[in-house]
């Protein structure tokens, strides 16, 4: 696919700005009735996904040309997708995540590209990771977990951990519980360990599209080499990557693909998991994007005409994994769930994604507080998520601004539900 | 490229002076995405003129150096709220954006006297949600709850959902704080003398007629900073509702026993007008508007209306539920909702009609809350991306109805034409006003796709001309045709030259024409130009 491949999709714009609120059936106050972070921050209308398919548009109608004042637009957006469910509730035939795709494609084939991206690229085909660590420490977070290894042996189920969660250290307790808890519910469960690759899916978000492919390629292999009918992950990105990146380009992987939310959930639906204790806390749950609407699977549809397009092609976010988790934290004895007003496929994002966190860590900050105010607003004491970039940003922001606000992943709490403190 | 005109080096630096580096633009791409208006633009492209360059305000002192700064250096300047449609965009080349989104505070909202004051970046279903949290509500136009509160009773022209209860937007202002098109600040009504928000008539300067008069100057006379506007009774309405869903899958079961929809089918226009009439004078309801059976498939069904239209016995059919109403009692309590409802299970039995209590269909509380918050008419955008409207006059209903009956016809023959979508010709919008003063308006939209080839410029203006000429011609009042285009060369000559007062008071307020006025009036001179030329051809 091509920017001007879309090109009618950008024609069809009604300049409405849906894109910028949240859909406005479910607007609860003044203070939080904004959905998207790049224009919420920067005001410009350019800023929002209706802007940036007006600016798509007049490049590509030759009426203006891209700049580094319009790269920097582009990639000042976290990619949450707010802007595509709020247009896809009235519009069958404008793709608007796919737009800012492609949009980052272009810009990285005209040379616009920021250095930190260039650096993640790098770090990616250096060291197969995100984070710029050494491909050589990938399987540390697994030692003393006498994990089976696929490249060793077969196994039913493949966990696939990501890049953050593999090296962040802060976080690296949470995917150790979280495969113990797979095992000791009897699962056949392996990883790669060293060998595991990134999924290649930020390469992709930042508009190295190509790169994907090698990654895609590798996971293939080991989902191959591993036997496996099931992959497993607790990483929101690598999901999105498999579900929606990976068919999106034809390069699906032939097996299930879970977040490990899911699979725990139905663990302790079918009683194998058993959360007893008490934990006595009041907490609120934040929507991962990319878990969420932007977890929705792919639907490959061919044709021309957008607007005769079946419904149920489009992209509206509303089957990404949105209860798993929440069923899991009101499973929970002890737990009480409060709702915020953005919630599921309108949620709010953390700030973390499409490459902000690595190029604009400020920006990213300023839309994770606004998260956290918004958990406050709830009486919540902790605010409960399913992804390692939103953990990441949320505990720094917390730790600048001192909030005393906790934050957890829910396999955190599920753990202390079942195997105590 | 496209080369457009842009500001002095000098007068950027100014604008960037006062407001900082990050809140001025010249961007040419960003500058487009101001460019691009699809909506009340009839052009095959709708790109319209790009500004020279783009400035985002915050207060309204920052607002007031902004347009002195314009006068000073013969910039003309256009502000716009949250910026939908081509009149708030500029009207010409070398014409400077304010963009108010920075100005997005309700100030106040006084429970008690019912009234909130707001900034232009407060949308309609920002004050809504904190007004509902008060019992109370606020009227939202047509155009949704995605627009400016304040663009909406200031400056523009529409009636809402709600407007049985909350009528239209001219009727909504209280006080007003205005930068004249000259830079001088001037605050209508009892903010004038410093006695509060609650008026727009006094004490102090009431200038209502000329801030907006009917229609509204579109943001061609200055700059709305703040305004009051009235806040009307949420009978017995929840102050949050528990809403699953984004749009037209929308549920919920927080619908107040005593609040109903109901759709009224009657049998023929002039009975659809007896049954308003008789709604009106017995003052009950809160939400009545005609209900349009061709969109509302077109709508929900895009792709298999299309399949269904084609055969002739499927549309007749159809055309059997055309007289539609759509109605809502929101009563305070259980007794006067049962009064309600008795009185209007009369009326529609007086009037040959009958009714279809929508509390009995699964879909009742999502469509009720949609309907409350005004959200389905943006899916007029769904079968092609753009509409446009006519006819329209706030007139008593009778006229109205007639303008639906004559709209259809001259609708339909575009239809045929392949100007716009079919949808029976049947998508009027409208209804009564204010409860008891039997006077509404019924305007005709029309749903096109500017991508396709035979959906023509040509023939939407044509549509428009029509629809003005039989207005004129059938003394139908002053719609929504007239509103744009220069309709005013037509409309003028017959209602007291008012094209030529409006003139005079753009000059007089504008005297260095500095505040774009394309969507508005021109200054008098240039009028008189204009008239002269259409008189000579």
């Amino acid at each position: 696919m091509s920017l001007a491949e879309l090109k009618r999709d950008m024609e069809g714009c009604s300049r409405c700005s849906h894109c910028k609120w949240t859909p406005h059936l479910q607007i609860k106050s003044w203070r939080f009735a904004k959905g998207c972070p790049s224009v919420d921050r920067y005001n410009f209308h350019a800023y929002s996904g209706g802007g940036k398919l007006n600016m798509a548009n007049s490049i590509l109608d030759q009426r203006s040309e891209l700049t580094d004042a319009v790269a920097e637009v582009v990639y000042r957006c976290q990619l949450c997708g707010a802007c595509q469910v709020a247009c896809q509730a009235y519009r069958d035939d404008i793709d608007l995540a796919d737009v800012l795709l492609e949009f980052r494609a272009t810009c990285v084939q005209e040379g616009f590209v920021l250095p930190e991206h260039l650096d993640m690229i790098e770090s990616m085909k250096r060291e197969d990771n995100t984070v710029g660590m050494l491909k050589a420490d990938r399987g540390v977070w697994a030692e003393g977990l006498d994990l089976p290894d696929i490249n060793r042996q077969q196994v039913e189920v493949l966990f696939h951990a990501g890049c953050r969660y593999s090296y962040d250290e802060d976080l690296r307790g949470i995917v150790r519980t979280g495969i113990r808890l797979l095992r000791d519910a009897g699962m056949d469960v392996g990883i790669a360990g060293r060998e595991e690759g990134c999924c290649g899916g930020r390469a992709y978000e930042v508009g190295y599209q190509g790169e994907m492919k090698n990654y895609a390629e590798d996971m293939a292999s080991r989902v191959r080499a591993s036997g496996c009918k099931t992959l497993i992950t607790p990483c929101s990105d690598c999901y999105y990557t498999f579900k929606y990146l990976f068919p999106k380009t034809g390069q699906g992987l032939d097996v299930k693909v879970l977040h490990i939310t899911e699979c725990l959930d139905s663990l302790i639906k079918g009683g194998v998991i058993k959360p007893e204790r008490e934990v006595p806390l009041k907490v609120t749950y934040h929507d991962p994007c990319h878990l969420g609407r932007r977890g929705e699977i792919y639907k490959e549809w061919h044709g021309e005409d957008k607007l005769m397009r079946p419904v149920k092609y489009k992209q509206t976010g509303k089957l990404g994994i949105f209860e798993p988790p929440r069923d899991i934290l009101k499973g929970i004895p002890g737990i009480t769930l409060v709702e915020m007003e953005r919630i599921r496929e309108y949620s709010w994002c953390c700030g973390a994604g499409g490459g902000v966190l690595e190029a604009e860590p400020e920006f990213s900050a300023w839309a994770a507080k606004d998260r956290l105010e918004e958990a406050k607003d709830t009486g919540a004491h902790a605010l409960v998520t399913a992804c390692p970039w939103c953990e990441r940003v949320f505990n720094d922001t917390v730790l600048e601004t001192g909030d005393e606000l906790k934050v957890y992943d829910v396999i955190e709490l599920l753990r202390l539900s079942v195997e105590g403190e | 490229m496209l080369e457009c005109k842009v500001l002095t080096r000098e007068v950027y630096e100014a604008l960037e002076g006062v407001l900082g580096p990050e809140n001025v633009s010249q961007e040419p791409a960003i500058l487009d995405s101001y460019a691009w208006q699809p909506a009340v633009n009839l052009a095959k492209e709708a790109w319209i003129y790009r500004p020279a360059a783009v400035v985002l305000p915050q207060t309204v002192e920052e607002v007031q150096q902004l347009v002195r700064m314009c006068n000073e250096h013969k910039v003309k300047y256009k502000a716009h709220s949250t910026g939908w449609a081509s009149w708030g965009g500029p009207g010409e080349e070398g014409v400077l954006q304010l963009d108010l989104r920075r100005m997005n505070r309700i100030i106040e909202i006084d429970e008690k006297n019912m009234f909130a004051v707001v900034e232009p970046y407060v949308c309609c279903s920002q004050l809504q949600a904190e007004a509902m949290k008060r019992g109370l509500n606020c009227h939202i136009i047509g155009a949704g709850p995605n627009t400016s509160q304040l663009a909406s009773v200031t400056a523009g022209w529409g009636y809402g959902w709600t407007g049985l209860a909350t009528s239209y937007s001219g009727r909504n202002p209280l006080g007003v704080e205005w930068v004249l098109p000259d830079g001088e600040l001037l605050r209508l009504g009892s903010p004038g003398s410093e006695s509060g928000w609650f008026c727009g008539d006094g004490p102090g300067p009431s200038l209502r007629g000329i801030m907006r008069g009917w229609g509204g100057s579109q943001g061609g006379l200055g700059v709305f900073t703040k305004c009051a506007v009235k806040l009307y009774p949420w009978p017995n309405g929840p102050a949050q509702v528990n809403v699953k869903g984004v749009l037209a899958d929308a549920t919920t079961e927080d619908v107040p026993s005593t609040h109903k929809l109901y759709y009224l089918f009657s049998p023929s226009y002039e009975k659809f007008g007896d049954l308003a009439y008789e709604i009106g004078n017995a003052e009950i309801g809160y939400i009545h508007c005609k209900g349009a059976v061709g969109a509302m498939f077109g709508l929900l069904a895009p792709r298999a209306m299309r399949k269904l239209l084609a055969s002739p016995a499927t549309r007749a059919i159809l055309k059997g539920f055309q007289h539609m109403t759509l109605f809502m009692i929101a009563a305070h309590t259980e007794r006067e909702f049962a009064y309600q409802e008795k009185v209007l299970r009369k009326i529609v039995d007086r009037t040959d009609s009958y009714i279809l209590d929508n509390s009995h269909l699964p879909v009742h509380g999502g469509f009720w809350w949609g309907v409350n918050r005004s959200v389905f008419p943006a899916m007029a955008f769904r079968p092609g991306g753009a509409f446009i409207t006519s006819l329209g006059s706030s007139a008593e209903y009778d006229c109205c109805v007639r303008q639906a009956k004559i709209g259809e016809k001259i609708k339909q023959e575009h239809i045929d034409k392949g100007t716009f979508f079919d949808d029976m010709a049947d998508c009027t919008w409208g209804g009564i006003y204010e409860g008891t003063s039997n006077w509404g308006h019924l305007e005709e939209i029309a749903m096109f796709d500017r991508r396709r080839e035979d959906q023509t410029e040509e023939g939407r203006t044509a549509y428009l001309q029509a629809t003005t000429d039989v207005s004129i011609k059938n003394a139908l009042g002053f719609g929504l045709s007239a509103l744009e285009h220069k309709m005013y060369l037509k409309h003028g000559p017959i209602m007291h030259d008012y094209h030529r007062w409006q003139a005079k008071i753009k000059a007089a307020f504008d005297p260095n024409n500095a505040s774009d006025g394309s969507h508005y009036i021109p200054p008098i001179d240039e009028l008189e130009k204009e008239i002269e030329g259409t008189n000579g051809s």
